[in-house]
């Protein structure tokens, strides 16, 4: 084991004797008033040339662990331990201290570009506060790979896209040439070629500025690709660390276990339906259990797991560390089982529709449809004659980047938008239903989830106690309990939402379900909690599957078939796993390679 | 399907019935006082004729006397008890505030829900309309609605109305274009809720805080242009008890007899200040829930 963790620590330096340390946390805690206690006594380094990956769930610590090493955890944390950035530590520094070592050290990315510029301030003038000049800005912006910086940086931040914006954003935080840049999700709000771009200008940039980075990320693979080594958060303690290749190749907490179930699950790796991805959700940050807080969720969890925190120790089947009482005798069991037959990844369709003889009649049915849309003079045809077809219990993944027309095409789908020609033919059965991205806000926030469900229930000519019995088997349909019923949604977790969403689509069973990105803002346990459950959807109600995604890998994971949309056109269609393999459009073949490499590391 | 058992499996925060939607703690002092204030004021206003101790209309001493245990607030030029007309008075101005913006703030929801729910052409339309009722000067609606159908309440209360409820209707449609633009309302529309319903129950109480609070603050602001209009002798004729148009008798007292005219003034200033504040404190207790 020792001799294991020496070969780790020299691949571990960024360059020969060059081990330093830019940044570390000792002993970090923090609590707030109302009883959350959000980091436990973390201790982390981030070593000069690296980029360490720090990976949890929401609501794990991970921002508030970057923050605090900016100092800039918010006031009302109640924060102990030790937070260096260079030389200065950060948590006992006045307010002064802090900022002049940000200054002269630091460097800041987060999630969503367009709330970090300032809108009503040029793109230039914004990146020459941080780097002095307007010549140095132009500079900067060609460093981080935006064309024609010398026209960019007269535009303002919304005439940017938003990769580029991301890229501006890149360029601020290396003007100062700082030791340290913290990256919170900044790839996140992207679409999957986007993101590529920007983990290669990362990477870019780590070797030409030899900072150490921070990368905060809730999407194992993304951690995988752009990371040198990783460390994986949960409830505010770190279960694991390690290399990437390592780590996940032999994960030896249970927790980094299921997440790269969830994850390989979610991109089709493993059949989602037999591989017990992550069970529950996260305890409450409020009332944290006294021994392990994965124990709870753990399939290995025996009566020592309560007794006390498990310390982070050296791992018994990698050069990092873990936070495993158990790992010694459980890590053989927690490496990851691919489906053998992955060839397919999706679990063989099997719609009651397709089984009962003869032509399957088609869910849905798009012929020749184009829509354009009108802003201050410009035309923009954002679907252009596009024809599909979806048979009844049938699953389509609908792929694109950003702006590719797909949500537009779902959307008329559905019926809540018109197309400007064309004919959109539905099948028997119940009303369309559609599942949004962002599960939480199609629900409206005044009701009660019995209110939701019932009104769905309206024209069935029901009686209350049939509607009600109705009502209860939905919920449990989608895991969930009936006392959920009286609750409103601001009262439930993200989980809890999204299940409630899709209950309210099914509860009366739609032929169609255009599903709009539905996994692209959650956890991967969650995500793969959702891909299971449109799974089980379409085995026991038949449901067609529409999916709109940027992510391939997904796709394949929903969908038997996929068409890549470009520029409003269907350019490719075929079974998802040939399209995978076998890429013939251009822009196929750009979204294939687009898919983390971590998942076509284990998929070769 | 051991992935879907565990998270139904007991550990799951409901928390039903939490949390009150109205939550008293929130407010300061000032809005606190502000809505106790509008309570008392619309009891006094409700119980006028029981708690006055004179006929408002009726000469019920020797004028111009001083204050005195018989006539609270002294009496008037023609031997009215001052403190009875206050009384009358707010009530008269206090209810004429509310029925404008009751009948403005309903209609203009009405202009506005429609206007931000339908959009397209239906929208442009109400909205320009909206637009030109913005346009109208309040005060010379009010003259020339009184030149045209003689001064009474009722129609200064009608020429007020018209040009109150356009305010109301932009207000409203903005806010429902924001409601309109959320998952929620395609959620709903794909669910088959449509027409009243969808705005009923998907819409209204999305808009419903904004109204309740844009509603309060402009009572006062109303009040005072009520006041003011009756000032001008725009409001009720002469010997109905109103607190515009007393303030405006009691002007050429005002340093003689200072109480006929600075009773009403006090009353309008209270009561615009208390709308205020409680306009205040109703946003503080909607926001965020």
């Amino acid at each position: 084991m020792a001799k294991s963790t020496q070969a780790t620590r020299k691949r571990d330096q960024p360059e020969p004797g060059g081990d330093r340390v830019s940044a570390r946390v000792r002993g970090l805690d923090a609590r707030f008033a109302n009883g959350v206690h959000a980091l436990r006594r973390v201790d982390l380094e981030l070593r000069r040339g690296e980029i360490l990956g720090l990976v949890g769930e929401s609501g794990s610590g991970k921002t508030l662990l970057g923050l605090s090493l900016l100092g800039l955890a918010p006031p009302e944390a109640e924060l102990t331990g030790g937070a260096w950035l260079a030389d200065t530590e950060m948590v006992a520094a006045s307010q002064e201290t802090r900022r002049i070592a940000r200054r002269e050290h630091a460097g800041a990315v987060f999630q969503d570009p367009m709330t970090s510029l300032n809108p009503t301030m040029k793109v230039g003038r914004q990146v020459a506060e941080a780097a002095g000049s307007v010549d140095e800005a132009e500079e900067l912006l060609g460093q981080v790979g935006i064309p024609d910086p010398d026209r960019r940086i007269k535009q303002y931040p919304h005439e940017l896209s938003g990769g580029l914006r991301q890229r501006a954003m890149i360029a601020m935080a290396i003007a100062r040439n700082p030791s340290v840049i913290i990256l919170d999700e900044p790839t996140t709000a992207l679409d999957v070629t986007l993101q590529r771009g920007i983990l290669a200008l990362l990477q870019q940039l780590r070797d030409e500025l030899g900072a150490a980075m921070l990368f905060i990320t809730h999407d194992l693979a993304v951690a995988a690709e752009v990371a040198d080594r990783v460390a994986v958060m949960y409830a505010g303690r770190i279960a694991e660390s390690g290399d990437p290749g390592e780590v996940f190749h032999h994960p030896c907490h249970p927790y980094t276990s299921g997440l790269l179930n969830s994850r390989l699950a979610l991109a089709g790796l493993v059949s989602a339906g037999e591989v017990a991805t992550l069970p529950g959700e996260p305890p409450d940050p409020r009332a944290l259990p006294p021994g392990c807080p994965f124990e709870p969720r753990c399939a290995f969890a025996e009566p020592a797991c309560t007794q006390e925190l498990p310390p982070l120790v050296s791992a018994p089947r990698h050069g990092g560390a873990d936070a495993c009482i158990r790992s010694e005798e459980i890590a053989d069991q927690l490496v990851p089982r691919l489906d053998p037959a992955t060839s397919t990844g999706v679990p063989a369709a099997a719609s009651p529709a397709s089984k009962g003889g003869g032509a399957p009649a088609a869910a849905l049915s798009l012929e020749r449809i184009s829509k354009e849309f009108h802003a201050r003079r410009q035309h923009h045809l954002a679907v252009d004659d596009v024809s599909l077809e979806l048979a009844a219990g049938g699953a389509l993944g609908l792929v694109g980047e950003s702006g590719c027309g797909k949500t537009t095409l779902l959307r008329i789908a559905v019926g809540l938008e018109d197309a400007d020609s064309g004919e959109v033919r539905l099948g028997a059965g119940g009303a369309p239903q559609m599942v949004f991205q962002d599960a939480g806000a199609s629900l409206t926030p005044w009701l009660s989830v019995y209110q939701l469900l019932d009104e769905r229930l309206r024209g069935e000519g029901l009686e209350s106690s049939a509607r009600e019995q109705r009502i209860r088997e939905t919920l449990a349909l989608v895991g969930l309990r009936p006392e959920i019923a009286n609750a409103r949604p601001h009262e439930l977790s993200g989980g809890q939402r999204q299940r409630v969403a899709m209950a309210r689509s099914v509860i009366v069973p739609p032929a169609l379900l255009a599903c709009d990105e539905p996994t692209s803002a959650l956890d991967v346990s969650l995500a793969a909690t959702v891909i299971n459950l449109l799974h089980r959807l379409r085995r026991e109600l038949g449901v067609a599957i529409l999916f709109v995604t940027h992510d391939l890998a997904v796709a394949r994971a929903v969908a038997d078939d996929v068409a890549i949309m470009d520029g409003g056109r269907i350019v490719e269609r075929g079974p998802s796993e040939q399209v995978l393999r076998n890429p013939r459009s251009d822009e196929a073949r750009r979204l294939v390679e687009a898919v983390p490499t971590m998942e076509r590391a284990w998929h070769s | 399907m051991a992935f879907l058992e565990p998270v139904a499996a007991g550990q799951e925060p409901i928390a039903l019935g939490a949390r009150r939607r109205l939550d008293l703690s929130r407010l300061g002092f000032a809005e606190k006082a502000g809505m106790v204030a509008i309570a008392l004021i619309t009891v006094v206003a409700l119980a006028a004729p029981l708690i006055a101790p004179h006929n408002p209309g009726a000469t019920v001493g020797a004028n111009l006397q001083s204050p005195s245990g018989s006539f609270l607030l002294g009496t008037d030029d023609v031997g009215r008890d001052v403190f009875s007309r206050m009384l009358y008075g707010t009530r008269t101005s206090w209810f004429s505030a509310l029925a404008v913006v009751g009948v403005g703030a309903m209609f203009g929801l009405l202009v506005g829900l429609v206007a931000g729910i339908r959009g397209g052409w239906v929208d442009t339309v109400l909205m320009r309309i909206t637009d030109a009722g913005l346009a109208l000067p309040g005060p010379v609606i009010a003259i020339a609605v009184a030149v045209a159908l003689g001064p009474s309440l009722l129609n200064t209360l009608i020429a007020v109305t018209v040009v109150w409820w356009p305010w109301y209707a932009r207000v409203i449609r903005g806010e429902t274009r924001a409601v309109v633009v959320r998952p929620h309302f395609d959620a709903a529309r794909l669910a088959g809720v449509g027409g009243f319903r969808l705005a009923l129950r998907h819409v209204i109480p999305g808009v419903m805080p904004v109204l309740i609070v844009c509603a309060s603050v402009d009572l006062g602001f109303l009040i005072l242009t009520l006041a003011g209009l009756s000032f001008l002798g725009l409001g009720a004729p002469a010997p109905a008890p109103e607190l515009g148009a007393m303030a405006s008798q009691g002007l050429e007292f005002l340093f003689s007899f200072p109480w006929i005219a600075l009773a009403p003034a006090v009353v309008v200033f209270i009561l615009a200040g208390a709308a205020n504040l409680a306009g205040d404190g109703l946003r503080d207790l909607l926001e965020d829930t």
